[in-house]
């Protein structure tokens, strides 16, 4: 069951087109990865699930339904802009927004001290907001984001911010969850987060869809790469696109080869020694998600490896 | 709803936790309870003594008469008071203190005087008085004269009187048959007042102006006696010349009606509009900086990704209506508390006031109250969620609040002088000033159909200002970038923002 769909849906800002006609689903599970370069259309998107916005055309489904706040108490959200009151304690913070949720006073206050000490900010439970780190408010504005153990949880752009410490709090945190059972939707444009994360993906590029798939189904996109060390030119091997030399020793060639759509480097290894072609070294580089990105978007789209 | 609560509660515990709101919370109370204390203190100095030296014999006796009849005066006035608010004067109608407070001849005085004087006359009306009634308090005399202190020599001249008296009049208290009390004025009249050997004077530095006018008077008025009588007028003619005092009899309401009932009336509404216009415009101002807030600290999304904007905006005009309430109820509570516990200044303006209303016009004020509260909120919320900064705040705010406040402060004057007159009648129809206009009126005696008429227009006008304004609020929430223009004013509240 998709627990969250879209369906050919625009959002236009006056002359401006946000979303273009974007379509996909997220099946219910996992973790699902939303990638794409600044303006590139994910919190816009994000936005239309949650109902904080309405589309120009096309249909939205979360959880099976209409957006709407009545989602609520199935959702958690972390948005891109975060703040919090600044004068209200940690623990006030996060059981406010579980009682925005629809939880009752007490289970809201039990998780919310499950996750402070979580989080490792039992010794600020009674602080105000104003008195915390950058740092820890963004790990207050998570707790209140899952306080209500959701269904399906939205973050957007959640690494942003935080320190590589953080991050990896953060990253084990959204594991944790998905292990649990909630559905994770995160949108990035920081390609790493998303290679380590998520089980499928979308990439979005000026408010269109460009891919949609698992990671390994996007590398496919991408034509194999490798280096081979041989004395001949690899140029004629069949499947072989390009061969460039990029060193030489000892009468050895290193060759950067590009493979032709649809060859694998294992097809190559196999036309090599079927051909007799002399081979001293073989190396099959597996492309990266940004190298995918920028293979399917082009380098102008930025996003960070 | 349970949502709009929850954003109420919050919005309220915000604002009460911070000090502004408990400074204005507790100063009204804070200055009636000062006014009662500031009354007992800062009243003049009433209870003091004076020294006499009288070489010609002649002006002695008149000067203590003349403020022993000024004493009974001013009791007299009191106790007619006090007889005709609790409607005494049954127990002896023909009695001089019967007939309400006015101006007494030194004839009826005389009389008073000989009658017992103040002691015999409340002696009479005691018995009588009602239960609720507080006893009538009798005043000491407010100057008594002393004997001269067996150290000061009065046959030695005046230098000599002075400098015996120097010490005393330096605050000490010199002994009077009324007790110990502080010397305010010694006299000395020499044995002929002349140019060059006129009445001398000595204060403490701080003179009762009313005792040395009552001394300087009482021997001018000798003084002309006897220029009268030295003319040729025989002294009972030339005392009864001094004595002319033009019979009058004026009629007036009696106490608490007429023009002084309507001033009694509008004390309470006219306090209304005070407190509207303070509690709004203070927190008005807190909830502003509370959405700018928000806004500038980008939290709203977090919060419109789980509640209505619509809940988000009445969930903060409840806890702002709260807040006011909450001060009203304290304010109010601290008034009416203070009027019937104490007697005082707030008393004296509040017991009449709420006793003079009638209980519709309770209801009414409380309707007046909270519409223009709202009216006046919105506007605030609606500039908070506009606006990145309180800088962008103050460009909206400030010709909002001059086009409210000042036809007020002008409707106010024109409504203390003529509560009926055109200028305040037609503001009582313009819903963004009825509020003010018909608060302000109600105790000047208002149609009950105009009471009604305008009620229904605030009420009407208040639906389309939440419905406007709310879009506006809504449609900026998330705005990002200047704040629009006229055109993107009307668009939003139209319904036709792009958010």
């Amino acid at each position: 069951m998709a627990i969250l769909k879209l369906d050919h849906v625009v959002k236009r800002f006056g002359e401006f087109t946000a979303v273009d006609d974007l379509s996909f689903e997220v099946a219910e599970g996992g973790i699902f990865g939303f990638l794409g370069g600044n303006g590139a259309g994910k919190t816009t998107s994000l936005r239309m699930a949650l109902d904080i916005i309405r589309p120009s055309s096309g249909a939205i489904e979360i959880l099976g339904r209409k957006p709407g706040r009545e989602n609520s108490s199935e959702i958690g959200f972390l948005p891109e802009e975060r703040g919090l009151y600044r004068r209200m304690t940690v623990l006030d913070t996060i059981v406010y927004f579980g009682r925005l949720k629809g939880m009752d006073a007490a289970p809201a206050r039990k998780e919310a001290e499950r996750l402070i000490e979580r989080f490792g900010l039992g010794e600020w439970t009674k602080s105000m907001v104003e008195k915390l780190s950058k740092g820890m408010s963004q790990k207050v504005q998570v707790a209140a984001a899952m306080v209500n153990k959701p269904r399906l949880l939205i973050l957007d752009e959640p690494f942003s911010g935080l320190d590589p410490v953080n991050q990896k709090v953060l990253e084990d945190l959204v594991l944790e969850m998905a292990k649990a059972g909630s559905t994770v939707v995160f949108s990035t444009h920081i390609m790493q987060h998303a290679e380590r994360l998520t089980n499928r993906i979308v990439l979005l590029a000026r408010g269109r869809k460009v891919f949609e798939g698992t990671q390994e189904e996007a590398r496919a996109r991408l034509p194999g790469r490798l280096t081979l060390v041989s004395e001949a030119d690899p140029s004629g091997l069949p499947g072989v696109a390009s061969a460039t030399r990029a060193a030489a020793a000892n009468g050895w060639n290193s060759w950067d080869v590009s493979l032709k759509s649809g060859v694998a480097p294992g097809d190559l290894l196999q036309s090599c020694t079927t051909n007799g072609f002399a081979l001293r070294g073989f190396e099959s580089h597996r492309p990266s998600l940004h190298d995918v990105f920028i293979h399917l978007v082009g380098p102008e789209q930025e996003t960070q490896p | 709803m349970k949502n709009i609560l929850l954003v109420a509660a919050r919005e309220y515990k915000q604002i009460a936790a911070t000090r502004g709101f408990w400074v204005m919370l507790l100063v009204l109370p804070v200055v009636i309870g000062l006014s009662q204390v500031a009354g007992r203190f800062f009243r003049p100095q009433t209870d003091s003594a004076y020294v006499l030296i009288d070489q010609s014999g002649q002006y002695e006796a008149a000067i203590d008469r003349r403020l022993q009849l000024n004493y009974q005066r001013s009791e007299l006035g009191a106790l007619s008071a006090y007889v005709q608010r609790w409607e005494l004067a049954s127990v002896q109608p023909d009695a001089v203190w019967a007939r309400g407070e006015r101006w007494f001849t030194d004839g009826q005085l005389e009389q008073f005087v000989a009658h017992g004087g103040i002691d015999a006359a409340w002696k009479k009306i005691a018995p009588a008085k009602p239960e609720e009634a507080p006893d009538y308090v009798i005043d000491p005399p407010a100057y008594v004269r002393a004997p001269l202190p067996s150290s000061v020599a009065a046959d030695q001249g005046p230098d000599t009187f002075a400098e015996g008296l120097a010490e005393p009049l330096k605050g000490d208290e010199i002994d009077t048959p009324e007790g110990k009390r502080p010397l305010a004025l010694a006299v000395w009249i020499p044995a002929e007042v002349t140019s060059t050997s006129p009445v001398r004077m000595w204060t403490n530095g701080a003179p009762n102006t009313t005792l040395v006018d009552n001394v300087r008077n009482e021997i001018t008025r000798i003084q002309r006696a006897r220029a009268l009588e030295s003319s040729g007028l025989a002294p009972e003619v030339a005392t009864g010349i001094l004595n002319i005092a033009t019979p009058i009899d004026l009629s007036a309401p009696p106490q608490g009606a007429g023009r002084e009932q309507v001033a009694i009336r509008s004390a309470l509404p006219l306090a209304m509009v005070y407190l509207l216009l303070v509690t709004v415009m203070t927190t008005g101002s807190m909830m502003l900086q509370g959405v700018i807030e928000e806004r500038s600290n980008k939290l709203l999304e977090s919060i419109l990704a789980t509640i209505r904007p619509s809940d988000l905006m009445y969930g903060k005009l409840l806890g702002l209506g709260a807040i006011g309430l909450t001060i009203l109820g304290v304010w109010v509570g601290a008034a009416v508390g203070a009027a019937l516990s104490v007697q005082g200044i707030v008393a004296d303006i509040v017991k009449p006031s709420l006793a003079a209303i009638e209980p519709w016009m309770f209801g009414a004020m409380l309707f007046y109250f909270l519409a223009g509260y709202l009216i006046i909120s919105m506007l605030y919320l609606a500039i908070g969620a506009l606006s990145n900064s309180l800088q962008d705040a103050q460009a909206y705010l400030m010709p909002v609040i001059m086009i409210i406040m000042l036809p007020v402060v002008f409707m106010m004057v024109s409504v203390l002088q003529q509560p009926n007159g055109v200028f305040p009648v037609v503001m009582s129809w313009i819903p963004l000033y009825t509020p003010f206009a018909m608060l302000a009126r109600l105790g000047a005696g208002v149609e009950m159909i105009e009471v009604i008429g305008t009620g229904a227009m605030l009420a009407a006008f208040v639906a389309i200002e939440m419905i406007l304004l709310g879009r506006i609020f809504q449609a900026s929430l998330l705005r990002t970038g200047q704040p629009p223009k006229l055109g993107g004013f009307l668009a939003m509240m139209m319904g036709k923002h792009t958010g």
